[in-house]
């Protein structure tokens, strides 16, 4: 017998019925969305949990809601179905790239975005792209809903701000507007390659001046991380190549990424740099 | 251990499904139905030997637990395949071309091929390299 099967997996058929079994100790499991994560960790010497409570297909969190400034998008949102979502897409451009690079169409259509939010790997790929947008994870729990900031959400290495007894309903993304978004995956190759390093940006510029920079990096720092201080450099001035150049190379001091089985920290901080370049050279 | 008890189609056959429901699908497929079209490379989603269509879309069914497959699942595996005219062309398709060494991983690369047919019926080269992107040949490399 394969060690999942021992799993006692729960399917509730509606948000309040899987929020109530989280609810309590004795009958809270492993959350289990489209399994990407877990089946794999399962299948490769993690203990398998004794209890888990599938989310998968949960109508609750499978919703998009397009209003006026921003986009509401349930956790349960497959990376395939973002890139079905096809209004969304001018709103989001980074977000819809981002889910695009993540493994390859077999586990995008399983892959979902709560999953990739909450597996909290430094490596997830659209962490950055959800960073960018300034906006927050709405958290559920018995005791109603609450908002926590994206830049507060991922806390240290695999670890976020939801409670044990949270489940992550949905994201809440601010539309770029005017502004110009960028997202690059540096991998071993295009598909089925976990990220080395990615960057996600959303600059806006106006008559050669930059109004406002966001930007985040991925796989350089035990979370996803925005780039405080080149975003600070950059908001208020004129767009010119010295500039540029002062932004590069404050992405790859201000870094301190580690050596891994997927790359070492001098090219990750090199990088870093090179796609701070990249994001300011395209807008 | 939970046991579930669905009822699928199975390459276009009702079947009653009564299993663990962490079992794997490919473990389902294979031992309980006898379908061994499906191949284990990998076991963690990466190889793509095991992909079948659920309800027509390509999965890796070495990572899908078969509870999460609710009533009324429509599943094709390479034996479903074959036995439809498209499936039957890429069959041929592939052997002309001479695609296959060990075979090993054709069943899957084959469902994904299939899959890619409908949503566009005559794809240049570029439009098929990423739709079979997640299924790994170690024979070609
Ligand atoms: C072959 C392969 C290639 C991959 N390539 C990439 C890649 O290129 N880039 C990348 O970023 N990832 C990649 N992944 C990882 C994975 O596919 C993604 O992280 C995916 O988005 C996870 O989503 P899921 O629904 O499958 O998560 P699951 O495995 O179901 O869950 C992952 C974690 O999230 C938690 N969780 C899920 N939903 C919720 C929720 N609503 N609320 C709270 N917690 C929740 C679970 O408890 C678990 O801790 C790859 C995986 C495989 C197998
Ligand atoms: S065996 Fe399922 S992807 Fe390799
Ligand atoms: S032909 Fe041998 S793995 Fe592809």
């Amino acid at each position: 017998m394969k060690t999942t099967e021992k799993i006692n997996i729960r399917f509730p058929q509606t948000l309040a019925e899987a929020l109530r079994l989280q609810a309590r100790k004795n009958t809270r499991g492993t959350l289990l969305a489209g399994g990407t994560d877990l089946m794999v960790q399962w299948a490769s010497g993690t203990p398998p949990p004794a209890r888990a409570t599938s989310l998968w297909n949960l109508p609750e969190l499978c919703e998009i809601e397009v209003r006026d400034d921003d986009i509401l998008i349930g956790a349960g949102v497959t990376h395939a179905f973002l890139g079905e979502a096809k209004p969304i897409h001018r709103h989001l451009p980074a977000l819809i790239a981002a889910a695009a690079t993540v493994g390859a169409i077999q586990i995008q259509a399983r892959g979902t975005l709560g999953g990739n939010a909450a597996n909290a790997s430094p490596a997830g790929d659209t962490a950055p792209a959800l960073l960018i947008t300034g906006g927050d994870v709405l958290l559920a729990s018995l005791d109603g809903t609450r908002e926590v900031p994206l830049d507060e959400f991922w806390t240290g290495y695999r670890q976020i701000a939801a409670r044990p007894d949270e489940i992550i309903l949905a994201f809440r993304l601010p539309k770029k507007g005017s502004a110009k978004e960028r997202f690059r995956k540096i991998g071993a190759r295009k598909a089925q390659a976990i990220s080395k390093i990615m960057a996600a940006s959303r600059i806006r510029v106006r008559s050669g001046r930059i109004l406002s920079a966001a930007i985040a990096l991925g796989s350089v720092a035990p979370t996803p991380i925005r780039l405080t201080q080149v975003e600070a450099l950059l908001t208020g001035q004129a767009l010119t190549p010295s500039l540029v150049a002062q932004a590069e190379k404050l992405a790859q001091t201000s870094v301190k990424p580690i050596a891994d089985i997927r790359s070492s920290a001098e090219y990750r901080r090199w990088v870093a740099g090179r796609l701070v370049r990249d994001a300011l050279e395209n807008l | 251990m939970s046991t579930i008890t669905r009822t699928w189609k199975v390459n276009g056959k009702p079947i009653k499904v009564r299993a663990p429901a962490g079992r794997r699908l490919l473990d389902y497929l294979r031992d309980d139905l006898g379908l061994i079209g499906a191949k284990e490379g990998c076991g963690e989603g990466e190889c793509g030997a095991c992909t079948v269509l659920i309800d027509n879309e390509p999965m890796v069914s070495c990572i899908v637990p078969v509870g999460q497959l609710a009533d009324g699942t429509e599943i094709l595996t390479i034996e479903g395949v074959e036995k439809k005219r498209a499936g039957r062309l890429l069959q041929q398709a592939y052997l002309e071309c001479g695609a296959v060494q060990c075979g090993f991983c054709i069943p899957g690369m084959i469902i994904s091929s299939y899959a890619l047919l409908p949503k566009n019926p005559k794809p240049p080269t570029q439009a098929i390299r990423p739709p079979l992107s997640g299924n790994l040949c170690r024979c070609t490399g």
